[in-house]
């Protein structure tokens, strides 16, 4: 490895209540089960070992994703394999919900870790950021809707964090800024990194929002034509990336009073019709309103805040306000700089000094 | 401000008076049996309420659902009568099953309710046939079997999700997770940790909700039994939850953490959640809740009194109804 080692610790978020939600019943989402879960945190481990990351912090859970780790790192030092760096867990209590992601965040911040990886998709990955401070994310695909978490191997993930926190890409290639929306209902303040989608319908129930006739609005900070999930709606009318320091909003109508449906990929497995209104473009830092005055927001597809009349409202979007690694750009660095490269003699040696294979 | 729910007013005063009265009645049992008034062994299903009730607002009498030895809620629920359970408890010859049941056999078969069940995990190849007799039958009747952590990992419960899977059967399998089975953590007897999995081992799709929330479960129970009523199979719903009482009265809970029933009481309490979420969303008032909190009380003293003055069944009814001449 080359240049100079900064910080040792990397947070790891796998929380398994993520991805659970009733989008598994009306759209076929995916149900990544628990063991694969536990894998996916393994190939992260040996890309963060080997760029020298010396200690991983680990989100406590009882829903099995501990027990495999565990197991699988005492039978590979027992075989004499020592891919792994050492691993602690966050001592915290386990309530089985996301609040243990956003209470981890909190930790692994205060804890000073280069960055967090967190598995999940757009919510779990919005969780974290709302309790992890400045510390940087990286997402690993694996939530209901993925667009914020760009699809890649988590193996390569591990190796692009690694070797970000450890100093060896230089801060503007390992890290980008990301804009968010903050939406606020009085007192109480929620965050979206992809969406927020305002429902006509003051009612939270299963969280997940699937059902599309009560749909009013759509502010988003990014959407890809190819993206998935209501961010997907800006993305096939007015495409937006991540860096462009603004925002789109679509009014939505129902499909029998617009001149306009679009059949758009609002879940894995759901091609709904939207009624488009008009879409419009939104400013960093200032305050817009709904179209209703009574319903609901889902942030990143999951509703969670109600309001009416009486409340107080506001959605804002936010530019450079969370960092998260550049996987790509940490990579190509990597490649340019020879920075996974080294003599075959050294490497030997190395290897043999840490006793692995 | 309008009621924003997805149930008219009375739909949610009958969800709040079922929920009400499942908790009035076990926090009633609690007291009478450590009293030593009520023979045999009561398991109470105070705290897991929004579960039964969630999911049994959606279902008709011609759906059949089988229960547990954690049963009275689900009983309840279903729209068993009250006074009739409660002296069955007391084993009365008033009582659901004529006094002969006591509390771990309610059944109420005009009610769709096939029985509570003292063997764990027996009530699922139950609902298997109940919801093969529907699709028979041609009627969009589903069955849903109730379970704990613990009795998921019986060989009945395994076997009935392949049998429901392959046959396709309108069957919802509620696993309810309090996180203990008996005395024993889900985080040591359940092998995959995920009930979740496991349905997709079988095939069948499976979620998570929070069982605290009636809400929660009103919502995803109505678009499971929608799918299963529609023909798309059956599919499995764990419900996190808490129960306020051991596992059986008498039980000392020593494993639980300290001061874990009082955070229980006091932040995952599905009444006091529903409560919360109706009042302030103008749905409902106080005033409302409250008289129902009051006829609730009247009727559970009621039937206490009345169970206690009961008969008890006489000694010649023994083998009365307990063998079936097909």
């Amino acid at each position: 490895m080359k240049g100079t080692l900064q910080v040792t610790k990397v947070g790891i978020i796998a929380n398994p209540v993520s991805a659970r939600d009733i989008r598994r019943i009306v759209s076929h989402a995916g149900n990544l089960p628990i063991n694969d879960r536990a894998n996916i945190v393994l190939r992260i481990l040996t890309g963060l070992c080997i760029t020298g990351v010396e200690e991983v912090l680990v989100m406590p859970e009882t829903g099995g994703i501990r027990a495999q780790l565990l197991r699988t790192i005492e039978r590979e030092s027992k075989m004499g394999k020592f891919r792994f760096p050492k691993v602690t867990y966050l001592k915290m209590p386990v309530t089985g919900t996301a609040e243990d992601s956003v209470e981890a965040a909190r930790q692994m911040h205060d804890q000073g870790v280069g960055a967090i990886v967190v598995l999940g998709g757009d919510g779990t990955s919005r969780v974290v950021v709302s309790g992890c401070g400045n510390t940087p994310i990286a997402g690993v695909s694996t939530g209901t809707n993925n667009a914020f978490p760009e699809l890649r191997e988590p193996t390569v993930t591990g190796l692009a964090v690694g070797l970000a926190v450890t100093g060896q890409v230089p801060f503007k290639y390992a890290f980008s800024f990301n804009k968010r929306l903050e939406v606020t209902v009085n007192d109480k303040r929620e965050i979206a990194l992809v969406d927020v989608a305002v429902v006509a319908e003051r009612y939270i129930g299963a969280r997940a929002i699937w059902k599309t006739d009560n749909f009013r609005d759509l502010f988003v900070t990014f959407g890809r034509p190819d993206g998935i999930g209501m961010s997907s709606i800006i993305g096939l009318l007015a495409p937006l990336d991540r860096e462009t320091p603004e925002g789109r909003r679509v009014r939505l109508i129902p499909v029998d009073q617009a001149d306009h449906v679009l059949a758009a990929p609002i879940a894995p497995g759901l091609i709904e019709d939207i009624g488009i209104g008009s879409v419009e473009t939104i400013e960093p830092n200032q305050i817009y309103q709904p179209s209703v005055s009574v319903g609901s927001f889902a942030l990143d597809g999951e509703r969670e805040l109600t309001f009416s009349e009486v409340d107080a409202v506001g959605i804002r979007l936010q530019t450079d306000a969370f960092r998260t690694i550049n996987v790509l750009d940490c990579m190509a660095y990597a490649a340019k700089h020879g920075l996974l490269t080294s003599k075959a003699n050294n490497r030997l040696a190395q290897l043999s000094k840490k006793g692995g294979t | 401000m309008s009621n924003p729910f997805p149930l008219e007013k009375g739909q949610l005063l009958e969800a709040y008076r079922r929920m009400k009265t499942i908790r009035e009645f076990e926090e009633r049992l609690h007291v009478d049996f450590a009293r030593g008034d009520i023979p045999g062994f009561v398991h109470l299903y105070a705290g897991e309420e929004a579960s039964g009730v969630g999911i049994m607002m959606h279902l008709e009498d011609q759906d059949r659902i089988a229960s547990t030895h954690r049963g009275h809620g689900h009983c309840i629920a279903k729209g068993v009568d009250v006074k009739g359970m409660m002296a069955e408890i007391y084993g009365k010859a008033t009582g659901s099953c004529a006094g002969k049941g006591g509390s771990m056999h309610i059944a109420d078969l005009s009610k769709g309710m096939m029985g509570a069940n003292g063997i764990l995990g027996a009530g699922a190849p139950l609902v298997c046939g109940a919801a093969l007799a529907a699709q028979k039958l041609g009627h969009d009747g589903v069955g849903v079997t109730f379970f704990g952590d613990g009795a998921s990992n019986q060989g009945t419960v395994l076997e009935s999700m392949n049998l429901a899977a392959i046959w396709n059967l309108p069957v919802l399998f509620i696993v309810e997770n309090n996180g203990y089975a008996e005395a024993t953590s889900v985080d040591y007897a359940v092998a995959s940790d995920s009930f979740v999995d496991r349905a997709a081992g079988f095939g069948m799709p499976g979620i998570t909700v929070d069982g605290t929330d009636f809400f929660a479960v009103y919502e995803a129970a109505g678009e499971i039994i929608k799918r299963a009523r529609e023909g798309a199979g059956p599919t499995l719903m764990e419900c996190k939850m808490v129960r306020f009482f051991g596992h059986f009265e008498g039980d000392a809970q020593t494993y639980r953490a300290p001061g874990e029933n009082e955070e229980n009481r006091a932040n995952k309490d599905c009444l006091k959640i529903f409560r919360a979420k109706v009042t302030e969303a103008g749905a409902l008032s106080d005033a409302d809740l409250d008289a129902i909190d009051s006829e609730v009380m009247k009727l559970i003293e009621e039937a206490v009194e009345e169970a206690k003055a009961a008969p008890l069944p006489a000694p010649e009814e023994l083998t009365n109804d307990v063998y079936v001449s097909y």
